[in-house]
């Protein structure tokens, strides 16, 4: 009996055995020896470092993937989304410590000097760094940072004397770093960048004050006066001299590539760490993500500014949009059309992107809470939504009761607000919950002007414990939690004004 | 107690209301009647104001409520109206909506308001529904809980706009019988309405309204059994017609008897009746084709509702020509059929027009 194939069916075959091939070569079988093996792998680096623009130079066939914090690319490469990553050899260390199956890939690629990073006006305070940068290399403060942090692996900062009695200098940090430049022990930041610049603002008897940011907001922030400096392991690069203005360098960092041990000669393929009870490694992860160093305060304070911002961008919202929606429906033009405007500039651009035009733009030049932008950033984008949700409320309600009411004797204010209003609260309540409910969620995305809130208070937990999963669970969770809470609440304040849905509550007899 | 001078009411190009001017005096009831779109609607709520006029003047009490100066809120709360759809709070419970004025617009205390809208509420029969909320109430239930949230603002007149068009039939007579009762205490009304035996029996005026003016005012017993004008006199009588404008001999027949057909179904009239319409009309143009080409044909199909009454008019021009008329006729089979189904034929001379009128013989039904 002759099987008849279709030709359909042999070209299908002929696919799913490619891509099986491609997938085989690719990944799993080849071992990676050194850097050069890389040429047509995945490679992660972090958006916007010479990693970033060396692996596109080095491997133009490879993929390069960007990553905005170290902890991702950790991640990417635990769950094979990327075949290895090149990194900061000095921070190396502090990951193979956390992570036994990760391993260095060959030598220490290529080297290059950091500075600290100024607006490109304020030479004086540029000029200030490098005489003290002279200063403490010259009488061996310098090499004592390097053995300190880079050499011997310490993690607790000395004591700086500082007088503190010529104001206030800002630097702008990235956290989540990681040592031996950046971290976050026990709640305090140490490592040879702080105490860089901890000594700088001693030498000008300055009290330090530290923004934590998203690497990629550094820049504008100096270049709008957000900050004085950066000091956050800023490699020099052309690029980067047409924007802002660097110091002298003060260390040559290395690069240097890393993957997971099993994809590597000389690990037997793969020897598995003994996989622990899954109770086991939830409590293992509890203690480590929560109450090591008090890692819970951070969450803690995330919790409460996710929460102050969602609540205050409510309330302020709430009432622009009455506002901006007394303005839509009215007849005057003057007053509908910037009105109209308004609601579709909002309601069109991202709320990310909003947010930093409204930080790094609108207040520049300003020293403003960052947590007050995001209040204000928030609540203007809500208001364009209420506004519209408020009017279709409004216009739901039949003309005739307006004219009932009018027509009992009540003028045009006194009508909307005994008649109207009531029932345009009742009615828009579903959609209002919704549109808080995403409010609080769109709030994780305040990391990026520097406000420390839940998704944040992760970030950094996760850079500093790796733990893939457990930071990313149990703050969704929190979010859920957070939600809930504030949704009740808003329940209850509808039953309040609602006495209908009140009665409604009791069964009909 | 209202005098009204030459209100007028333009939306953009379209006239409503033109030079409507009428003394209304305390106790009277008052009932407009006249076809759909003459506005009489319109014409309430421009007293009430919810319709600002676009000329003429209205004074209450000699206050010319026009005048920009004119406290209008304060004026409305002696003037209250009543909706065709109700309108009552959705949000306040029956005893809320009658109270809500008073309380919030005479300052009076909540006690005393509801125990006087208690008092009202059992006039309108409605006192065990003073917690429900208007969505469990029935059409005419609503349209008595209005009524009496009107009454509770203590008004000198009170403006109904056809209370009863929303209402499924069963229910019209439960609100009729309360404003017949307002009627016999004393209330001034004016009340818009299509149910003429009502507004016969409660009104002491009726005002017959045609194409946005007061086309005949008078007392009931004129305006039903008497009108004086022609327009009011095809109302009252319930005159509805048809008419068809000929001017060539390739008229299409079809879509005219369709229109017919159509016509009288909508009158409900017995089939017979419709095939006899159909006959006349089809051996009549049959009579008139020969003049189509140099003479147009007005054709008027008039059906009285009241008298169950069919009138044909054949309206053409030229010279003097009675076409029924034996010495023009080729033969006289198509007068034949024409004779038997008609009652009456008639021919005059006026105007320059030659008119035929024919009534249709009545069929059993």
């Amino acid at each position: 009996m002759i099987k008849r194939v279709s030709f359909k069916h042999l070209w299908l075959l002929s696919v799913v055995v490619l891509s099986v091939m491609i997938g085989s070569t690719l990944h799993a079988t080849t071992k990676l020896v050194s850097p050069d093996d890389l040429k047509e792998k995945r490679i992660g680096v972090l958006l916007g470092t010479i990693y970033d623009g060396y692996s596109t130079k080095t491997y133009p066939k490879a993929t390069i993937l960007q990553y905005k914090t170290k902890s991702d690319i950790v991640l990417a490469l635990k769950t094979d989304k990327i075949d290895a990553s090149i990194y900061t050899y000095e921070s190396l260390p502090e990951i193979f410590q956390s992570n036994d199956d990760i391993g260095l890939l060959g030598k220490p690629l290529f080297s290059f000097p950091i500075a600290l990073g100024f607006n490109k006006q304020n030479d004086t305070l540029r000029e200030k760094f490098n005489n003290f940068l002279r200063e403490i290399k010259k009488n061996g403060v310098h090499d004592e940072m390097i053995s300190r942090w880079i050499t011997n692996g310490e993690v607790t900062m000395p004591e700086i004397k500082n007088s503190k009695k010529n104001g206030t200098l800002t630097a702008g940090i990235v956290s989540d770093k990681g040592l031996p430049f950046m971290i976050l022990k026990n709640n305090q930041l140490a490592g040879f960048d702080v105490e860089l610049a901890e000594r700088f603002a001693a030498y000008l008897g300055k009290e330090l004050k530290m923004v934590d940011m998203e690497f990629g907001g550094l820049i504008p922030a100096v270049a709008s006066n957000k900050i004085d400096f950066i000091a956050s392991t800023l490699m020099i690069t052309e690029e980067r001299k047409k924007l802002i203005g660097f110091s002298d360098e003060y260390y040559n960092l290395h690069a240097a590539a890393f993957a997971l041990k099993k994809n590597m000669p000389g690990s037997g393929g793969g020897a598995t760490a003994p996989s622990l009870s899954f109770y086991r490694s939830v409590a293992n992860s509890f203690r480590s993500n929560i109450i090591e160093e008090d890692r819970w305060k951070i969450i803690l304070d995330g919790l409460k500014t996710t929460v102050t911002i969602s609540v205050l961008a409510t309330i302020f919202g709430t009432l622009l949009g009455s506002l901006v929606c007394f303005m839509r429906m009215s007849k005057n033009v003057m007053l509908s059309l910037p009105a109209k405007v308004y609601i579709s500039i909002l309601r069109g651009t991202p709320v990310l992107v909003f947010l930093m035009l409204i930080f790094y733009v609108v207040f520049a030049s300003v020293s403003i809470d960052p947590v007050l932008v995001a209040v204000l950033a928030f609540g203007m984008n809500f208001a364009a939504y209420a506004a519209e949700i408020f009017r279709s409320g409004i216009e739901g309600i039949e003309k005739g009761q307006t004219e009932a009411g009018i027509s009992l004797g009540f003028n045009k204010v006194k009508t909307f607000l005994f008649i109207v209003l009531p029932q345009t609260i009742r009615r828009i309540f579903p959609v209002f919950k919704g549109e808080f409910i995403s409010l609080v969620k769109m709030t994780s995305i305040v990391g990026y002007i520097a406000v420390q809130d839940l998704t944040k208070a992760s970030d950094i937990i996760r850079s500093r414990t790796f733990d893939a999963f457990f930071p990313l669970i149990m703050v969704a969770i929190l979010y859920f939690l957070i939600s809930w809470f504030l949704l009740l609440l808003l329940e209850l304040i509808e039953r309040k004004i609602d006495p209908k849905s009140k009665i409604k509550l009791v069964p009909k007899a | 107690m209202i005098k009204i001078k030459n209100l007028s009411k333009k939306f953009g190009n379209l006239v409503v209301l033109k030079d409507v001017s009428i003394d209304i005096k305390a106790g009277e009831v008052i009932s407009i009647i006249g076809p759909s779109g003459t506005g009489k609607s319109t014409f309430l709520r421009c007293i009430n104001l919810l319709d600002q006029p676009s000329g003429g003047s209205i004074q209450i009490d000699g206050v010319n409520i026009l005048d920009p100066k004119a406290d209008v809120p304060k004026v409305r709360q002696k003037m209250n109206m009543v909706f065709q759809s109700f309108n009552l709070f959705s949000h306040l419970s029956v005893m809320e909506n009658l109270t809500i004025g008073p309380v919030k617009l005479r300052r009076m205390n909540p006690g005393d308001a509801e125990r006087k809208c208690m008092e009202l509420l059992k006039l309108v029969g409605l006192a065990e529904k003073a917690r429900s909320y208007p969505d469990e109430l029935s059409g005419g239930q609503k349209q008595r809980v209005a009524i009496a949230r009107c009454m509770a603002m203590e008004p000198q007149i009170i403006l109904f706009d056809e209370p009863t068009s929303a209402l499924d039939p069963t229910m019209v007579s439960e609100v009729l019988a309360v404003i017949r009762r307002l009627a016999k205490e004393g209330m001034t009304m004016l009340i818009v309405t299509h149910e003429m035996d009502f507004a016969r029996d409660v009104s002491n005026r009726v005002l017959y309204m045609d194409e946005g003016s007061i086309y005949e005012d008078g007392p009931p017993a004129q305006i039903f059994e008497n009108p004086q004008k022609e327009r009011t006199k095809a109302f009252i009588n319930r005159v509805r017609s048809l008419n068809f404008h000929i001017s060539s001999p390739d008229y299409d027949l079809y879509a005219m008897n369709a229109e017919i057909e159509t016509f009288c179904e909508k009158q409900i009239l017995p089939l017979k009746t419709r095939e006899n319409l159909l006959l006349v009309v089809e051996e009549m143009l049959q009579m008139y084709n020969p003049l189509l080409s140099s003479n147009t044909l007005e054709v008027t199909l008039a059906y009285s509702e009241k008298r169950e009454h069919f009138e044909l008019l054949f309206d053409s021009q030229g010279e003097a020509l009675n076409l029924l008329d034996k010495n023009q006729l080729p033969d006289e089979l198509g007068m034949n059929i024409i004779k038997s189904l008609t009652e009456s034929i008639e021919y005059q001379r006026m105007n320059n027009m030659n008119r035929l009128s024919l009534g249709l013989k009545k069929t059993e039904r």
